[in-house]
């Protein structure tokens, strides 16, 4: 590895050229970077004169590495990886001398090892501390609380069913609970006889509207995107599709039930209100859904 | 300008600093057996440096964010010079995100290094990891590694995806119901989990905070612990190499690490980081302001996670809506496809290495590794794997590749079902096939390397402790064995 | 010097054209898309000419040569065609000014944007007899002034980025269909739109003016406003950002390592294998 092995040739005259040129630019380009920064800083340039900075260094050290260095092939015996068979016994045996300490006193070993089992048992509940006992929140929502709640829309208003029309749709919240992540419901209006209500849910509706849960069954992505050609609400999620004439029960994609209803009427002043909580939790499936609703 | 003189114009200075370490810790010995350990010299070595020297990037920008960022649901309305959301309430999280990258100087471009090196880390090191399996380096006595590396890989995984969750804009705040949903999909303790994960239902009143420690310190800690074991372990156990002349099980040959090799290495982590930079700086990424606060009811189409997670998004878009419904109890559909199908690719990918040796009976110790099409099974098992979730993959972009080549959402998913099922078998036996055929062409004649199972080791015994392989190369007989590894 | 080693130099030309580049983009995006003609919110008509009986004349004969085929003689429809007795002016001027309208494809498949196949004369002829059929509603007139830029984002978040994405890039939606872009959308178009509900689309005459102004206003501010980031990418999202990522970053990485680690004997083009072998001399 000495430096009289390499012969001043053109060749390495050139390289010396472009790793002296390759620092150049690096040092232009940090120089300019602090410029950027103290003019008032710009990303693109940022980011340019950064790159600069270190692609300059880079290239200048790469050409340097391969032009320069010796690039010889050095062969190197492997290490035996596995210890040799006196060591492991030697280890044998000093861990055995002590071993045979703990084996005397078996019963205290023991004891030793189930405290520190229990200890470990014990540092588990704190977890517990982190959250509450999940079931409640998933199976209801605000509208199966105090019962009869009004819908309303993000700005707290009250709806009449007057204020929907065929092809448009409102997300609305249960009065009081705007904003609540589990709460976006889905109002749309048909014209007389195009909705076919499923069984059990004749009188869901008020004045042709009907009420969804927003939240798609599958992963619980807000379902808003409303085709009203085909009459079809698609979750941009994972494009779980359902058909909103016909209990919007799902017509592609991966998710497997309906979107849950929302039994709807009028108070004596004219505004929607639910009747009950949605036909089922809302949002996507668990366990023990079943047992919770 | 060799290395030589540079050592020769040391500064006494830099010499007395030198023995005054040496004095109190007996480095020196040590050090200079690290200058002169050999390494072999194949460009497909440097992979894992690429991952490696990303996440020294990623580290790097994140703590610089973390300066800037303030993890706290606490809402505010937001002041800073972002025009279109001056006004609009939101949480000091996705507020502080915005003045990191409009009120910040050099902020934005930080944060979008980060995210790109993000991006790049996962990537370099899925490469890695191919290069691993195709070149059989996992096998005997490198197994450890494998399982630290696959550790690595799922845990950066996630750390990507709570930090890109973590600014409470739109698209994270989908991404996280997304995981929610996930989380109570899991049989009999779901909702448990995600109960404490997420401190109640969703969205939790203090999931942010709880994600930022994740992010930058749980997470990273583990990932820069275990980076550290892997490359303790590659030194103790010599890195692999490709057969040749003069190469052996027994044997290392290549550069020394000082001074060609440490520069080379410096080269690509400079090189890499400057692609890195001009990335940050040229290319927009995570554009959390057309976004939008978080609000539970609102969604935007093309809602994606970032690349890794990608087949996992596409296995959910794939799997029909099956749900098994007994007794009153449910395994909901997400439960197969988030659930399952990462725990049986990981399990398997971690055991990998043991199976396959069950699998050959080769429990020998290898040093030299194996061309990809040398071992035509492996190869076509790992070209069918990748085929599977290249699918998934891109089932993921479904409504993007939808929208931007004009053609149906349904019909592309009923074509990537269909791949699904296809593409893994055709590309293994394309695979298998292909192997073959260039071994055959490869050396008319001698098939030594073409069996799929090496020959049994020769009667061990006293060899026990070192039973490699069999193809050790004369080591004196460059000719017979040259143009193996060297074309 | 070896040849191959050279192709590094290329590293930091490519950064310097990409800055190029994406400074020029840039700059010349904000000056593209500046100027529209005399008419900034992308009226084509007068307002004022469609009730001279002269224009619904000439629309009249314009429709007889180019849309009764499908919409039926005197706008009634056809099973082709649906019924333009009450679509008003708003929906002749949004489909006509779009160039969603002729459409050449089946009925049911989406008519998709495109340059106006009528001349502006002949739109504002055309609009004219539709809107004298029936009862539709008139073309809006847009008043950005009273429209509110950040309210304007709240509203457009939460009614229109289902579809249309959060950065006004569009998206898919089910069977085929899709919402559009709305990088070309005029300030009229996006107005007609919301109160016509065009094809797939619902509509939103719930809305006031003032909030369906501020929804304009905001696409507006969409349509102008520069990619601070650098390169937008389509503003489609972690797609084509992985996309990059992989191809670029870790492509351009790669290629880094190749260059930087292939074997230096390699690279000489006379095979000289290390026959010659140097000892380390160590």
């Amino acid at each position: 590895m000495s430096d009289g092995r390499e012969p001043p040739t053109g060749e390495h005259r050139r390289a010396e050229l472009v790793v002296a040129g390759a620092f150049v630019v690096s040092i232009v380009a940090a120089l300019l970077l602090a410029v950027v920064y103290v003019v008032g800083g710009q990303p693109q340039l940022e980011g340019t004169f950064l790159g600069l900075a270190l692609g300059g260094m880079g290239v200048g050290v790469a050409f340097w590495a391969r032009c320069f260095m010796p690039s010889d092939e050095v062969t190197e015996e492997r290490p035996e990886l596995a210890s040799s068979e006196d060591e492991v016994a030697a280890f044998t045996a000093s861990f055995e001398a002590g071993e045979q300490t703990l084996a005397r006193r078996g019963l205290l070993a023991k004891l030793g090892l189930g405290a520190l089992g229990a200890l470990g048992l014990a540092a588990v509940f704190p977890i517990r501390s982190l959250g509450p006992r999940p079931g409640a929140g998933l199976a209801t929502t605000p509208f199966g609380g105090a019962g009869r709640l009004r819908l309303v829309d993000g700005e707290g208003h009250p709806i009449r069913p007057g204020d929907l029309a065929r092809n448009q749709l409102l997300t609305a919240w249960p009065e009081g609970h705007v904003g609540a992540a589990d709460a976006p419901t889905l109002l749309l209006q048909f014209d007389p006889g195009e909705f076919v209500p499923l069984p059990g849910r004749e009188g869901w509706t008020v004045e042709n509207v009907v009420a969804y849960s927003k939240l798609c069954t599958h992963t619980g992505c807000p379902v808003g995107l409303y085709q009203t050609e085909l009459d079809l609400l698609l979750c941009p999620c994972h494009q779980s599709t359902f058909d909103v004439l016909h209990g919007a029960e799902p017509v592609f994609g991966p998710a497997a039930r309906p979107l849950p209803q929302l039994p709807l009427d009028v108070d004596d002043q004219g505004f929607l209100i639910a009747t009950a909580d949605f036909s089922a939790p809302v949002g996507g499936g668990y366990w023990d859904r079943g047992r919770s609703s | 300008m060799g290395a030589g003189s540079t050592v020769h114009k040391a500064t006494p200075l830099s010499r007395r600093t030198a023995r005054w370490f040496d004095a109190r810790l007996g480095a020196a010995s040590f050090a200079r057996k690290a200058l002169d350990k050999v390494f072999p010299d194949h460009w497909s070595f440097l992979l894992g440096e690429l991952a490696l020297w990303s996440l020294i990037i990623v580290l790097a920008t994140g703590v610089y964010l973390t300066f800037f960022f303030d993890a706290s649901t606490e809402e505010v309305v937001y002041q800073g010079s972002y025009v279109p959301l001056q006004g609009v309430e939101m949480t000091k999280a996705y507020a502080s995100a915005l003045d990191l990258s409009f009120d910040v100087r050099a902020g934005l471009m930080m944060r979008q290094i980060h995210h790109w090196a993000a991006n790049v880390y996962l990537a370099t090191t899925v490469v890695h990891l191919m290069r691993i399996y195709f070149t059989g380096a996992f096998r005997r006595p490198r197994e450890l590694n494998w399982l630290i590396g696959v550790a690595m890989l799922i845990l950066s995984i996630v750390n990507g995806f709570v930090g890109y969750s973590l600014l409470d804009d739109q698209l994270s705040g989908t991404g996280l119901r997304i995981a929610y949903n996930i989380a109570i999909s899991v049989p009999v303790g779901g909702t448990w989990l995600a109960s404490l994960f997420f401190g109640g239902d969703f969205p939790g009143p203090d999931l942010i905070e709880r994600l930022f420690v994740i992010h930058i310190l749980l997470l990273p800690a583990v990932i820069v612990a275990l980076v550290g074991a892997h490359l303790a372990l590659v030194a103790r156990q010599r890195h692999t190499q490709f057969p040749g002349p003069g190469r052996s099980e027994r044997n290392v040959v290549g550069e020394r690490v000082w001074p060609t090799f440490a520069a080379k290495g410096l080269a690509v982590f400079l090189l890499t980081t400057a692609i890195l930079s001009a990335l940050g700086g040229l290319a927009q990424i995570n554009p959390v302001w057309l976004y939008g606060p978080y609000r539970p009811a609102e969604v935007s189409s093309a809602s994606q996670p970032d690349w890794y997670m990608g087949w996992l998004d596409g296995a959910l878009r794939l799997w029909p809506g099956w749900e098994i419904r007994a007794f009153g109890f449910e395994l909901p559909t997400p439960f197969y496809p988030s659930v399952l199908l990462p725990g049986v690719t990981f399990t398997l990918l971690a055991l990998w290495p043991f199976l396959e040796a069950r699998f050959t009976k080769d429990r020998r110790e290898h040093n030299l590794l194996d061309r990809p099409r040398s071992r035509p099974l492996r190869t076509a098992f790992g070209m069918s794997t990748l085929a599977f979730y290249t699918v998934l993959f891109f089932a993921g972009a479904s409504d993007v590749l939808a929208a931007t080549f004009q053609t149906s959402v349904n019909g592309l998913f009923r074509t990537f079902r269909i791949l699904l099922l296809v593409a893994p078998p055709v590309a293994g036996f394309v695979t298998y096939r292909l192997c073959r055929e260039m071994v055959r062409r490869d050396r008319p004649g001698a098939s030594a390397e073409a069996t799929a199972v090496a020959p049994a080791a020769p009667d061990d015994g006293a060899a026990r402790r070192r039973e490699v392989a069999p193809e050790d190369a004369p080591e004196h007989d460059p000719a017979s064995t040259a143009g193996v590894a060297r074309r | 010097m070896k040849s191959a080693t050279r192709l590094l130099l290329l590293v930091p030309v490519v950064l310097g054209l990409g800055a190029a580049l994406v400074v020029a983009v840039s700059t010349g995006a904000t000056a593209a898309a500046a100027p529209e003609g005399d008419d900034e919110l992308g009226y084509v008509v007068d307002l004022e000419d469609l009730d001279d009986p002269g224009n619904v004349a000439a629309g009249e004969a314009l429709f007889r040569l180019g849309c009764v085929s499908c919409h039926g003689p005197g706008g009634v429809g056809t099973p082709t065609g649906p019924s333009l007795v009450n679509a008003g002016a708003a929906s002749a001027h949004f489909y006509l000014t779009t160039g969603r309208m002729p459409h050449h494809g089946s009925p049911q498949e989406q008519a998709a944007r495109k340059p106006p196949v009528y001349s502006p004369e002949e739109i504002e002829d055309l609009v004219a007899y539709v809107a004298s059929l029936g009862d539709g509603l008139p073309i809006p007139e847009v008043d950005l002034g009273t429209g509110h830029l950040q309210e304007g984002g709240d509203l457009y978040r939460a009614h229109c980025a289902a579809c249309h994405s959060a950065a006004g890039a569009g998206g898919a939606l089910s069977f085929g269909q899709n919402a559009p872009s709305l990088e070309e959308a005029t300030p009229v178009q996006i107005y007609e739109a919301m109160l016509i509900g065009p094809g797939q689309m619902p509509a939103f005459g719930a809305f006031t003016e003032e909030e369906i102004n501020s929804i304009v206003a905001y696409i507006g501010e969409l349509q102008r406003l520069n990619d601070p980031g650098g390169m937008s990418l389509g503003r489609l999202g972690p797609i084509p950002e992985g996309f990059v990522a992989i191809v670029i970053g870790t492509g351009g990485a790669i290629l880094a390592a190749f260059l930087v680690g292939r074997r230096v004997h390699d690279a000489d083009e006379a095979g000289q294998e290390p026959t010659s072998d140097r000892e380390a001399g160590r």
